[in-house]
């Protein structure tokens, strides 16, 4: 197979991180030296051609090849096994509902999140449980790393010239998290969104920063509902008040109060959606009034369009009544995608 | 032994837009102004357009506002301001 990219004589391995780092083609952190050798690996473990377009990026129509997304891959650290998720993931942000150009631009500075499901997470080693959104296992820590290399060296995503993100947050780094479908009472997210049982599957959206919440203080579902629902409404007020997708990572702690309940993800959606809402008047209590009397200030707005707006994914370690929202970028500009993970040679495992 | 390492960046093979060549005056063109729907942008504008028909000889304007900055231009609006001789697109906040 022939690989087409540029190649450039360093003399080790410190030499070439030097060279990505002085050329911005790396996001800060050192990179593994992506040799020809090892892009073949990689392509291999996927199934593909160097030449294979994955996808194409909707709005400046960019292709984006199997070669440039096997670099990418390398340099953030990944196994070559790594692949197939890597593809999924960037083949569901070329759809278009998921806003690829507008999210990676914007000023309101989103990171895609990655949420795995089905057996590949076992395979690979992924974490759900400790630190379940950090540092944990090198699975999740470099296919999140990978699609931020491939944000920037592939679609040019480079902070001050396409990224315009103010602030931007951590989760731009990475940002993969494997749901913990084992000691979970409920069914999978990607299940949820149409995948059959037993197919592994990305989910993808763009999100802002994770909110945190807590509350340990209760065994009512309703009671540790309305704390997240706060959190929502709170940043519906503070930081953008569109309806659209938001995402719910929901530990153990929680999980159990919900089972010994009898609740289902459909139930804490279809609660969530009825208590995740302000009023535009509330605008005033943020500092806002500028804006707040510019409509009419009884109108309600919904966090969600539908309860089915609502991503709930089991992940977290087994104690700590904590719990995290993710907020959208930008109410439903980008939606979140569902895509089924290929094995090599066009399988589905 | 050296390593050889492969560049990570994808050229745009072709397919991003070029720059139209700039008018050698704008006395009696028509200027296409894309509203890019952001809050600000059509006060804006409202200040370009002035500008350019007061200091610049401006004859025309054809201003168009998308319904999303997020996305593309649909085509019916691109072709609407297919006629003007320079175009200015808002983009960002």
């Amino acid at each position: 197979m022939k690989l087409t990219s540029e190649s450039y004589e360093v003399t080790d391995a410190f030499e070439a991180n030097e060279l990505y780092q002085r050329n911005g083609w790396t996001d800060g952190l050192p990179i593994v030296p992506p040799t020809e050798a090892g892009v073949l690996r990689f392509l291999d473990a996927a199934g593909l051609a160097a030449a294979d377009v994955v996808g194409i990026e909707p709005v400046r129509r960019r292709r984006i090849t199997a070669e440039k997304l096997a670099i990418a891959a390398l340099m953030a650290g990944c196994l070559p096994e790594y692949m197939p998720v890597v593809v999924a993931v960037v083949k569901a942000m070329c759809e278009p509902q998921f806003g690829l150009h507008g999210s990676t631009a914007s000023t309101g500075g989103s990171a895609p999140l990655v949420v795995v499901n089905g057996p590949i997470r076992i395979a690979l080693g992924m974490n759900a449980t400790h630190n379940a959104l950090a540092n944990a296992a090198r699975a999740n820590a470099t296919i999140g790393r990978t699609i931020r290399l491939f944000l920037l060296n592939v679609l040019g995503g480079i902070p001050g010239q396409l990224d315009r993100s103010t602030l931007g947050h951590p989760g731009k780094f990475t940002f993969c998290v494997a749901e913990d479908e084992e000691d979970s009472p409920w069914t999978p997210l990607a299940q949820e969104r149409g995948i059959a049982p037993g197919q592994s599957a990305v989910t993808v959206m763009s999100v802002e920063s994770p909110h945190q919440i807590m509350n340990e203080w209760t065994h009512d579902p309703t009671e540790v509902l309305d704390t997240y629902a706060a959190a929502i409404r709170a940043n519906m007020l503070t930081y953008s008040i569109w309806e659209g997708n938001y995402a719910m990572v929901v530990p153990k702690q929680h999980r159990q109060i919900f089972s010994a309940a009898g609740w289902d993800k459909r139930r804490i959606r279809e609660y969530i959606y009825e208590t995740a809402h302000v009023q535009r008047r509330e605008w005033r209590t943020v500092g806002k009034s500028t804006i707040a009397g510019l409509k009419d200030e009884d109108r309600t707005y919904r966090a969600l369009r539908s309860p089915d707006d609502l991503l709930v994914v089991a992940a977290g370690g087994p104690a700590g009544a904590f719990g995290v929202i993710l907020p959208p970028w930008y109410g439903k500009k980008s939606l979140a995608v569902t895509a089924p993970i290929s094995a090599p040679k066009g399988d589905v495992r | 032994m050296t390593l050889r390492v492969l560049d990570p960046r994808q050229s745009a093979e072709g397919e991003a837009l070029q720059m139209a060549p700039a008018l050698a005056s704008l006395r009696d063109a028509v200027v296409g102004l894309l509203d890019n729907a952001k809050i600000g942008t059509a006060r804006f504008y409202d200040h370009v357009e002035d500008i350019l028909r007061t200091e610049h000889g401006v004859r025309e304007f054809i201003r168009r506002r998308k319904s999303d900055a997020t996305r593309p231009a649909p085509n019916e609006i691109v072709a609407q301001l297919s006629g003007a001789d320079a175009l200015i697109s808002g983009i960002g906040d």
